[in-house]
């Protein structure tokens, strides 16, 4: 894909966001901590501290 | 075609972007996405016998068969045919995309073996009527084991392939088959990898005590249930979103010679999506009262946000890449001189922009709108729920494989695209039919009309439920939707399997004339003059609205849109809702 609006010179030192975004495995160890921190663990906390609901 | 000179001959050149194509790759991709036309097929038929179904002057189905097509259709396009074809797309990035090989190949057919007999197997069981569970099993709804089994085989086997995905990346990089950062198409499916990865998770997470439970060696709680399914049922769909948005980088740059506007920017977008898109899943137990507001609130609002803004940063940059791609290639006249001399003929640039703005216009809108607290209450379990996610997963996504699947047969499968005048019209058949199905099925649902509902009369039950008549018209609408844009998958499953299986060989691509069945942006490459960088400079310097203003108009339509949208849903809000 041609781009000509970002080029950048072979010798400049890569940016500390750039070196970030290309380390495919911690992008895959956030991803997964946000979900099972925010959604499922949450999620679970939520559910299991319900009180049980009495018998009619 | 040519081959390295590595003996047995694993590489050819393709002749038309002269990238190395590993031939063992290019055969598991074929598999894949034979397979998931298949399942396109199957999926389609039911649909039609769906909507003949809610077509209520029709009502075709009994019953318990309405239930158990329902199912079909479900899994059969929403897992089968989606995840086929993003199997397919993860291994096309990681080896042609970046002139690599697939690794791994016996444990690569294994995936691909998990993947089809789980498949199979879920169907059996949903056809035989021993799965009569829809689409979302909830427990304590029980089907037969083999069924949970089957979908444990095939969710095994997609995160088998997704695993050596990752590891073809790293491969890549150490045989120096791509130098620096990954290229944007790649970067987007890595994307979908990752969000693979948190969807498979939850499935094994779900699906194997559920399997225990349907053996009867275990209790499953409903409401745990329903909280980790929907991390698997929903975060499934955000694979789509990200594959499609690579695959709308792809086809922008194939078809009109695209330009990334901002490597930075987009890039960006990818990484909102993997880490807050998943949490979108909490849109599904907003009205659980099992579930605490701040739950509620901070995974569908707060931070699943930064996702919604990364959905608007794409749809921005993608149709704004290819405005400036066509500027910088001499179309300048006005604001939307680009557009009206785009390449509509071409059926991978039609898909494209159907996809783009049917996504956006009415998937996206409607999407945020009714993932909301307060307005989920009027919308939840009525049609507007299925009028949404048609608009983003099959106008959206499903429409974009299709316009990939233009692109993929002359350059992976070596053959013409059969039928091609057919093949020029099916996007706009297909992408009108949905566009009228989700629109009158979203005001069908506005009326509360349930989705999920065999008979909306309610003829059988011990109270009287009346809809407004013309719910009644709406219903027949959706109907003639549905089947104008079932045509149109027909027509693509007739053009993909013809092309296939029967269609010419094509041993070189020739450009500089049109062939029919060759697809006008490989003939005709949408190449940059050699100033490209000075015209570059020229339209930055000359416009007020930037490079793209004839987009930047469009997004002004689009926010406005969405404005009134929301503020509607929450009028009508109101009006059930009086406080004081």
């Amino acid at each position: 894909m041609s781009n000509p609006t970002n080029a950048r010179r072979s010798d400049d030192p890569l940016p500390a966001g750039q070196r970030l975004f290309d380390n495919v495995f911690l992008l895959l160890a956030l991803g997964l901590l946000i979900m099972l921190v925010l959604y499922t663990g949450w999620g679970f906390w939520e559910i299991y501290r319900l009180p049980e609901a009495p018998l009619p | 075609m040519t081959t390295s000179a590595a003996s047995p001959p694993v590489f050819r050149t393709c002749p038309a972007t002269g990238r190395r194509v590993h031939l063992p790759a290019e055969r598991l991709i074929k598999v894949h996405a034979v397979s998931s036309v298949v399942a396109l097929l199957v999926g389609a038929i039911a649909a039609v016998l769906l909507v003949l179904t809610r077509w209520q002057a029709v009502h075709l189905l009994p019953a318990d068969w309405f239930y158990r097509i329902l199912g079909v259709h479900g899994m059969s396009m929403l897992i089968f045919f989606i995840i086929f074809f993003e199997m397919a797309v993860l291994i096309f990035a990681s080896t042609v995309l970046i002139n690599s090989r697939q690794p791994a190949l016996r444990t690569s057919w294994l995936a691909y073996v998990l993947m089809l007999g789980g498949a199979l197997m879920v169907e059996w069981m949903m056809w035989s009527g021993r799965a009569d569970v829809l689409f979302t099993s909830y427990v304590p709804l029980r089907a037969d084991p083999l069924f949970y089994l089957g979908v444990i085989l095939f969710a095994v086997g997609a995160l088998i392939t997704v695993g050596i995905f990752f590891a073809s990346l790293v491969i890549a990089k150490r045989e120096g088959r791509h130098e620096g950062s990954l290229p944007l198409v790649v970067y987007g499916a890595m994307t979908a990898a990752i969000i693979a990865v948190i969807t498979l998770v939850h499935g094994a997470a779900i699906y194997m005590p559920t399997y225990l439970w349907s053996l009867g060696l275990m209790e499953v709680d409903p409401q745990v249930y329903r909280m980790v399914w929907w991390g698997l049922g929903h975060s499934s769909q955000q694979i789509n979103v990200a594959a499609m948005v690579a695959i709308w980088y792809m086809l922008g740059a194939l078809t009109v010679g695209a330009v990334v506007l901002n490597e930075k920017i987009s890039r960006s977008a990818f990484v909102l999506y993997i880490l807050f898109i998943s949490m979108a899943s909490a849109h599904h137990l907003l009205v659980d009262p099992g579930m605490g507001p701040a739950w509620k609130i901070v995974n569908t609002s707060y931070f699943m946000y930064m996702a919604v803004l990364a959905s608007m940063i794409h749809g921005f940059t993608v149709p704004a890449g290819m405005e400036l791609g066509m500027r910088l290639r001499g179309f300048t006249q006005g604001l939307f001189d680009w557009l009206r001399r785009a390449p509509w003929g071409d059926p991978g640039f039609s898909s494209l922009m159907f996809s783009v703005v049917v996504f956006g216009f009415v998937g996206g809108i409607t999407g945020v709108t009714i993932g909301t607290e307060q307005i989920n209450i009027i919308v939840h379990n009525t049609l507007r729920v299925p009028g949404h996610f048609h608009a983003t997963v099959v106008s959206g996504t499903a429409m974009a494989f299709m316009g990939a699947t233009y692109y993929l047969i002359p350059l992976i499968f070596r053959r013409k695209v059969a039928f091609w005048p057919l093949a020029k019209v099916q996007p706009y058949l297909f992408a009108g039919g949905m566009l009228v199905f989700t629109l009158s099925m979203t005001f069908a649902g506005s009326f509360g009309v349930p989705r999920r509902h065999w008979d909306i009369s309610f003829s059988m039950a011990p109270f009287d439920v009346q809809f407004s008549p013309v719910v009644d018209v709406l219903l027949a609408v959706v109907a003639l939707g549905g089947l104008t844009a079932a045509t149109g998958a027909f027509a693509f499953i007739a053009i993909a399997v013809a092309s296939v299986f029967f269609g010419e060989r094509l041993e070189t691509i020739p450009t500089g004339r049109a062939v029919p069945g060759i697809p006008p942006g490989l003939t005709h490459p949408p190449r940059h003059a050699d100033d490209v960088d000075e015209r570059n400079a020229a339209l930055h310097a000359v416009s007020r609205l930037g490079p793209a203003p004839g987009t930047l108009v469009l997004v002004f339509v689009f926010l406005a849109a969405f404005v009134l949208y929301f503020y509607v849903n929450w009028k009508v809000l109101s009006f059930l809702w009086r406080i004081g």
